[in-house]
Order: C-alpha cells, then structure tokens, then sequence
C-alpha cells in the first residue's frame, strides 16, 4: 500500500517535470542558442561550452534594433495610457449608469475585440493613408485601438461592477457628480486593475504584428515583432538564427519579469476578461 | 424644522409596483423607525427620501420643499449605510471631511466641523487612519461622523448596526438614542430588528409589501395595533391568536365563545358584529398568567417548555387543540405533559374581525400616546 | 443568468437640454434631476470611446466590406469600379482559397481540442496541493507572454531540418529514423504550426481551466472521498459539469482566436500553400498581389464565419451584458 503511494506521488512529480520541461524549455534553448557564436550554433548542445555574445552585437549592428524597441516601446505606451483613458469612463458608465442601449452597446464593444484584424486591413490602410499616417507610428497607435480598446472597456467594466454600490451612493449624497466619483472615489481603488488591464493590453500591442507588419515600410519604423520577423530577409536559407535568437532573448526577457511580477494580477485579469464574460 | 412628508408615494421597477402609494407624516425631530419582514419595501422607502432612487408618483416634501427632482445633495440628508460604505483610500478625517470639500466649505470650517464631529463620537484619536485599521464599532461611528458633518436636516439610517454583533449593537444602540437627543434632528431608521425599532423610535411604520400597515409610537402598536400583522409583528414572542365566534355584544364590548365551553366579554368595540361571527382573539404570552386568576380559566396540557433562565416560555395546548405561549418566570416548575391552568384577563386581549382588522379596544392604554424619555438628561 | 437583453431601438440621448430649469423638466415622471444627469453623463463619458472605436473598428469595417464589391488595388485605392459580387464568384471557384479554409479550420479545431485536453490535464495538476505551485503557475505565463512572432521563430529553429534540436531529441529516442524536414515538408508544416500553437496557448487554458476549478466548492469532493468514489468518475461526474460553462467560454474564446490566425504561420511557413490560413491568404491578396477588392472580399468572408461564431459564444456562454439590474 505504501509503495503503492510512493509510485503515485513519483509519477505526479514525473508529470510536474515533463509540464515544466515543456513549457519552459523551448525558451530555454532560444537563450543557450543565442549565446552559441559561429558554428557553434549547428552543433546541438544543451549547455553553451564557450558563451559568447557575438550574436546580441549582431542583433544591434545589423539593422536599427535600438530603433525597433524604442518604437514598440513609444506604441505600446502610447496605446496603453489611450486605451484606459478612454476606458475608464466608459466603463463607468456601462458598469454603473442605467440606461437604455447599454446591453447593445457592450454587446458592440464584445463584437470588435472578436474582430479579426484582417477584416479591417484594406479599411485602415486607406484610413491611414488618408491620414497621412502610413509609415508612421501614430498610424500604428490608432489602429492597435481596434483591439485594446474593447479589451480594456469589457475587462474595466467588469471591475467597475464589482465595487460596491453603497459607496458610490455615500459620494452621491456627499454630493459627488458622476466625474468626482469617478475621479476621487473609484480611480483610487482601482489601482489594481488598471494595471492589470494596462499590462494585458501593452503586452497585445508590443505582440502585433499584422499592422505593424502592413503599415510600415523602412526599417526605422518597423516594431519589434517585425523586426524579429523579417531578420532573415524572408528567406528560409542563410537566416542568422544566432542573431534571430538574441533578438527574441531581448525582446522576450522585460516582458517575462513585467509577468512574473504582476502574475498574480495577470490571472486575475485573464479570468475577469473571459471567465465571468 | 424639518418634516419630511409623502403623499401617495408610489415606486415601480420595470413595471412591477414595489411602494404602493404611501402616505407618511414624518414631523421635525422625530426618530422613526420603519420595519418589517424583508422585501416589505422600507428601504426602498428610505431611498427614496434619499433621492437615490426615483418616485415613480406622488408627492414628497422635505422641510416644506418639494424634493421629487432634487438630487441627494440638494435635499439637506445624509445618509448612514448598512456596510458603511467608508471611502477605503482616505483617512478617517477626509471622510468626514469629503461632502464639505465637495460643498466647497472653507478649510477652518471644514477642520472645526471634523473635529466637533469627532469629539460627539468619541473618535478624535482615530483621525488619521484609515479604515481598514478600525473596528466595526469604529467604522460605524465613522460613518455616523461623515453624516453629522453635513449638517444634514434628515439623518437616514439604513439597517446601520445589522453588520455589528450583538454586544457591540446593545452598546451603539443606547449611544444612537443619546445622539439622537443631542443632535436635534429628524432621523428615519430601517431595521428588521423589532427590539431595535421599540427602543429608539418616537414612532415606528410597520410595512408589509409595500403598503404602511401601521404607524404610531412604539407602545401605541403595542397596546393597540391596528391588524392581524401588527400584532404579530410587533412583540416577542408573538401575539397568541384563538380563532372563536361572537356570542353577543353590547356597550361592555364582544361576548365570545372560549374553547372548553366558557364565554368571556372582551372590552372592544363590537358594534357591527353579528351573532356567529368569526373572530380571532389576540393575546400576548406575557398578559396570560398561570394561575387560577384572569377572567375566564383555560384547561391546557403544557406540551414544550422552553427556559431562558430568567423567564420560561410554555406552549400548551388548549381544549380544541389549538395552540397558546405563555411567559412564566424562571423559577416554574411544569413539565410537558402535565396539565395547567391558563388564565387570560379580559383587559389584555384583542379582537380582530374576519378581515383581520382590529376592533377597537374601549380602554386607551395610559402609556400609548405620550411621549416617553428613555434617559436621564444630564 | 439569463440570456442577453438586447434593446433593438437605438438609444436614446436625453432630449432635455443641460440648462433645463426645475419647472420644465417636472414634466418627466419618476425621472429625477439625479437620474438624468447620471444618463447623460453617461453618455458623454461613452462618446470618446465610441468615437475612437467608430473611427477605427466601424469605418475600416464598412471600407473593407465595400471594396469587397469593386475591383480596387492597393496602387490606386481611389479609381475603383463597382463589380457587384464578381470576387465572391471568383473566391468560390479558387481552390487555393478553399485549401486556405480547411487549413484554418483544422488548424483551429485540432489545437483547440488539444489545448483544452492538456490544459485540462495541466490544470487538474496544479490545482493539487503541492509545494511550488505558484512558481509552476507562473512557469505557466512563460509561453503566453513570449510574442507569437518570437515563439514561431523559436520553434521554426528548433524545427530546422539540419540543425534542429527536435530532429536531435526525436532521433536519439528513436521516434525518426532519419532528419525531417518540418516545416519545408507540406505533409508535415501544418503540424508542426498547430504544435507551436498549442504550445504557445495551452498555457491560457490551463489559467482559466484553473480559475474555474478554484472556485469549486471543496465539500463536494470531501463527500465523494467520504463515499470512496474513484477520482476518474468524480472528474466526470462532478468536476466537469461544474467547470464546463467556463470551459465552454474559454473554448470559444480560443476557437474565435484560432479562426484568424495570421502571424504563426506567416513567419513559420510564409505563404506557404500547405499551411496559409485564411488571414494569411486575404493578406497576401492584399498586399503582396495588391489586389483589395479581392482580399476584401476573402477578409469580408472571414468576418462573416467570426461573427458567426461570435453569435454562438454570445449566446451559448450566456453573456449577461445587462446585470445589476435589480
């Protein structure tokens, strides 16, 4: 009986092991091949023997990287702080006023974030054009909107529910207007949340890649994703993959500690957004 | 000087009629309290007065002025929340202090009011912390603080002591009837707790699905409730009900049949019933005696007893089977199954006609009409 | 729950004007001076947001759909003739199209059932008692958080016919005898990309799979140990009906996902007949031959099958847009 229990516990650990290896090793090898430099690289070997970082000089010299991040930074900062300005008020509005229309348009704001992005593509290259803002990244700002912005509402407008009323009420016969409660009441609280709702929606726009693909043309303009994607020139032959997997490195390692920071926020905010719908 | 009115005041929820058709005088410093069983409507009623809901018709008046279409802070109210509803992000202080900022009151004005606030409730010392850091009793005073600062004409209370535990209720229920006479102000307060409603009210409005059933000072529902549901509800344990008949009736009240085969004239107004007539006769455990006293004898079999240690409270089955409760001290020494004698005294009873309505009773009781001091004025 | 309430009139501002004095509006009963107030705040803290989404999900939407009419190009948008439905007709006879559709959907439907099964599985695991589950948990995030771009190039070197370290691994435990060609292989790519898929998502299916089973009542599987009933049957007894309506949103949601693919394969493969999705497929039309009348028309039609799905998971997750309405 009690060997029985001991092969039980041993096979959950061995199931434990294999979801871990699974899970983190691909990235594991992007970062021991990134440290491979020269023929290194085609000798499969899971511990880099001689390290070297001729492939992060690599990553930097060959095309405007630098330039790469700064723009995914700008993007995704600027959709970010957009995205819940105009957030909080609307779900202030569809998670606390009654009115008619409310049900319609939450049910609007669920339909665009199902948009998929190439419904909208010739669209918004004529709109962008149009603007002027082709190969610019105010374009891709606004068109990253399409998907962050419903996003943000729904997952703000599910928090927003969940404060209690009666407080809201105390600031009403305070004599608080809609805008002080929001303001001065609910925005403190809510501190958690947007950052949640903030870092999901940064980490969407720094991972786009369509638009970013399709709206711009030079390589100083291109976001990171791009970048990444177009190292190899579009050629599945002679592509720097030691270079290619630096990049990724790069790329991938802050957003990893921005995750296991907030991972507990991060979950929270993944289940209030399709769990409770 | 503020009275708060409603004239047929009347609330609907998509349709479905929730108040229907209230009519309340409410006068200038008067603590009422509205009770009843949950989803009769008083606190619908009362956030209503708050103007955190909208009257579907009617008429109400604060203080003389119509208050239909003002919002809250136009109505001279405050409010005092069931959960308290204490901003968690801000100190004690600029809770209180939040509705005077808001009114744009002056920063000395807003200090001194803080702090005389502060100082009625004993909570000076807690000022700067948040409320995450206090205790019930501590939020609540908090949240009657934030409430008294606005200088309101109407305190509202809604359920305010139902989240504390029963120690801490006792204790914030007798400080709520001391405030209540240093604040000089109207105050209406919802509760479940009818122990609540008789020891602080001037006057209680007993509802039931959205009508007002009765209202009047606590002793007055007491001595002298208008229906079957007042009676029930008001007093604990409730109100014993015999179903009889009339036998006769005249200027001395209703004769009526007594299961066992006895008579007993009851002293009310009788005047429409006819002989046969079926009525409920209403008796409170306390009033019964066990004892060969009383005007008419009853032969029970005590079939539960239930001690609390300073009273004890008998149920006992009378001849036809129906059922009694009545309060002995806790030194009885019955046993169910024995038999007893139940005697009722004539005075103590209530009659209700087959609508449920009470017939009036001919003696007033001394103590149902005036108003009574609960404490010694220091 | 109940099912979404939807108001099939379009709503309506409030006609009373902000500076409305106490004597005219006593003429709307049981509508307080409060609730309208709250109303057209409401829709003034509405309108940026519904300006902005107008602006770039309702207009593109609508250009998108009309070039689906027109013989546009992407070298001259503005001279365009209308052609009615003559990209339809030409997207209905062209196979690469419909091989671009069965792609998508067994894409979709095969990592989505394997998602949900060994997220169920990973889930079911880390929801036992152990120590280090947070850190497994956050292990979890890993994949998701790593750009699909990123991800598909991660895999594509892994995938690499010479150098790859899976051809290494799968040789050394004798599941190949010789090297494969994952991705250049048509037979093979499309496995390979439903691979770096369920990889990359699994990891949000076990999150919600996990939400869902941390909120179970802990009683109920007190009682079934009590009764001695095999932990298989309680799975299925027990433990999957109770999880099963959020499963079914996340499974939808991931559907919904999986239908518009574009970046994994794009990068992984190009526009590689055997593995093109229909996102992939508009886009190529689009862009790399120009042709947005045509594109408009493939794109037009993907919307079409999302906004399908998109009613089912409206109406099978029971979305309640309208709670709190007591």
């Amino acid at each position: 009986m009690r060997i029985r229990k001991l092969i039980g516990r041993l096979f959950f650990y061995l199931l434990v092991a294999c979801i871990v290896v699974y899970t983190v090793f691909p990235f594991y090898w992007a970062i021991v091949s990134s440290l491979k430099a020269g023929s290194g690289l085609f000798q499969v070997e899971f511990w880099p023997s001689n390290p070297a970082w001729d492939n992060y000089v690599g990553v930097f010299t060959g095309q405007p990287f630098g330039r790469n991040i700064l723009n995914s930074v700008v993007v995704s900062v600027s959709v970010v702080v957009l995205s819940l300005f105009l957030a909080v008020t609307a779900a202030y509005s569809l998670g606390r006023i009654q009115f008619r229309g409310r049900g319609t348009l939450l049910m609007v704001v669920l339909s665009v974030s199902m948009f998929p992005q190439v419904a909208v593509l010739s669209g918004m290259f004529e709109l962008i054009r149009w603007l002027g803002l082709y190969n610019n990244l105010v374009g891709l700002i606004l068109s990253y909107m399409i998907f962050t912005l419903p996003f943000t509402v729904w997952v703000l407008t599910t928090f927003m529910r969940e404060l209690p009323k009666e407080l809201e009420e105390a600031a009403i016969v305070d004599g608080a207007s809609p805008w002080v409660v929001i303001t001065r009441v609910f925005l403190p609280l809510m501190g958690p949340a947007l950052v949640t709702t903030g870092l999901l929606a940064f980490i969407a726009a720094w991972n786009e890649f369509l638009f970013a693909l399709s709206f711009t043309l030079s390589n100083e303009m291109r976001t990171v994703p791009v970048a990444i994607a177009l190292i190899t020139g579009n050629s599945q032959f002679e592509s720097p993959w030691g270079n290619i997997m630096a990049a990724s490195v790069i790329v991938t390692v802050p957003l990893l500690v921005l995750v296991m920071i907030f991972q507990r926020k991060i979950v929270s905010g993944l289940t209030a957004g399709a769990v409770k719908g | 000087m503020a009275d708060v009115t409603l004239r047929d005041v009347r609330k609907s929820f998509g349709g479905v009629e929730i108040i229907h058709g209230v009519d309340l005088d409410i006068r200038d410093n008067e603590f009422t309290v509205f009770v009843g069983p949950s989803g009769c409507g008083k606190s619908t009623l009362l956030r209503l007065i708050a103007g955190l809901e909208d009257i579907t018709s009617g008429e109400m008046t604060i203080d003389g002025v119509r208050v239909n279409d003002l919002p809250p802070k136009e109505r001279g109210i405050s409010m005092v929340f069931q959960s308290y509803a204490l901003y968690p992000h801000m100190t004690v202080y600029d809770n209180m202090a939040f509705g005077l900022k808001l009114a744009n009151s002056g920063k000395d004005a807003i200090n001194r009011k803080v702090r005389e606030a502060a100082g009625t409730l004993q909570i000076e010392s807690l000022l700067d912390r948040k409320p995450r850091d206090l205790s019930g009793g501590q939020r609540q005073r908090v949240a009657i603080g934030r409430a008294i600062v606005r200088e309101p004409k109407v305190f509202l209370f809604d359920e305010p002591l139902s989240n504390l535990d029963a120690a801490l209720r006792v204790q914030m229920r007798i400080e709520l009837a001391k405030l209540k006479d240093d604040l000089n102000a109207t105050m209406v307060y919802v509760t479940h707790d009818q122990v609540e409603a008789m020891t602080l009210a001037d006057k209680i409005v007993v509802l039931r699905a959205g009508h007002v059933e009765q209202a009047g000072s606590p002793l007055e529902l007491y001595h002298h409730p208008r229906n079957l549901f007042v009676a029930g509800f008001i007093g604990s344990p409730r109100m014993n009900l015999i179903e009889t008949k009339v036998v006769s009736t005249d200027r001395d009240g209703a004769t009526i049949q007594i299961p066992g085969g006895d008579t007993m004239t009851v002293p009310a107004q009788a005047a429409g019933l006819a002989h046969g007539a079926p009525v409920t006769l209403g008796i409170r455990p306390e009033h019964l005696v066990e004892a060969d006293q009383g005007d008419t004898i009853l032969d029970c079999t005590v079939f539960v007893v239930e001690r609390l240690g300073g009273e004890t409270y008998c149920h006992v089955r009378i001849a036809d089977g129906q059922t009694l409760v009545l309060r002995t001290d806790g030194e009885t020494t019955v046993r169910p199954g024995e038999p007893i004698r139940v005697g009722i005294p004539a005075a103590a009873c209530h009659l209700f006609d087959r609508d449920g309505m009470a017939l009036h009773r001919l003696q007033r009781h001394p103590l149902a009409d005036q108003p009574l001091p609960r404490h010694a004025i220091a | 729950m109940t099912t979404p309430s939807v108001t099939p009139s379009f709503p309506q501002r409030p006609t009373e004007g902000a500076t409305a004095t106490p004597a005219t509006v006593a003429a709307a009963p049981g509508i307080s001076r409060l609730t309208r107030q709250r109303r057209r705040a409401a829709w003034l803290f509405l309108a940026p947001m519904l300006a902005v989404l107008a602006l770039v999900a309702g207009w593109p939407l609508a250009r998108t759909i009309y070039f689906s009419f027109t013989d546009a190009t992407l070298y001259d948008l503005e001279y365009h003739e209308f052609i009615g439905l003559l990209n339809f007709y030409y997207l209905a006879i062209d196979p690469q199209w419909w091989r671009a559709v069965w792609n998508t959907v067994f894409f979709a439907v095969i990592s989505v059932s394997v998602e949900t099964v060994l997220g169920m599985i990973i889930a079911l695991t880390l929801n036992a008692h152990m120590p280090g589950r947070g850190l497994l948990r956050a292990a979890m995030l890993i994949p998701w958080a790593i750009p699909t771009v990123v991800s598909a190039q991660m895999w594509g070197w892994m995938y690499h016919d010479l150098y790859g370290v899976i051809n290494e691994i799968f040789l050394f435990v004798g599941l190949i005898d010789t090297p494969r060609a994952w991705i250049a292989d048509p037979s093979l790519s499309i496995y390979a990309v439903i691979a770096v898929d369920v990889w990359k998502t699994t990891p949000f299916m076990t999150l919600l799979i996990l939400a869902a089973l941390q909120l179970l009542p802990g009683e109920v599987y007190e009682a079934a140990r009590v009764d001695g009933i095999n932990p298989v049957k309680v799975f299925f007894k027990v433990t999957l009906p109770l999880i099963k309506p959020a499963l079914m949103v996340a499974i939808i949601f991931r559907t919904l996902d999986a239908l518009r693919i574009f970046d994994l394969m794009y990068v992984l493969t190009g526009n590689s007949r055997a593995t093109a999705s229909m996102s992939v497929y508009a886009r190529q039309q689009l862009v790399d031959f120009q042709d947005v009348g045509y594109g408009s028309a493939a794109a037009t039609f993907l919307f079409l099958i999302i906004a399908a799905f998109t009613v089912i998971y409206i109406t099978v997750g029971k979305v309640n847009f309208d709670q709190g309405g007591k």
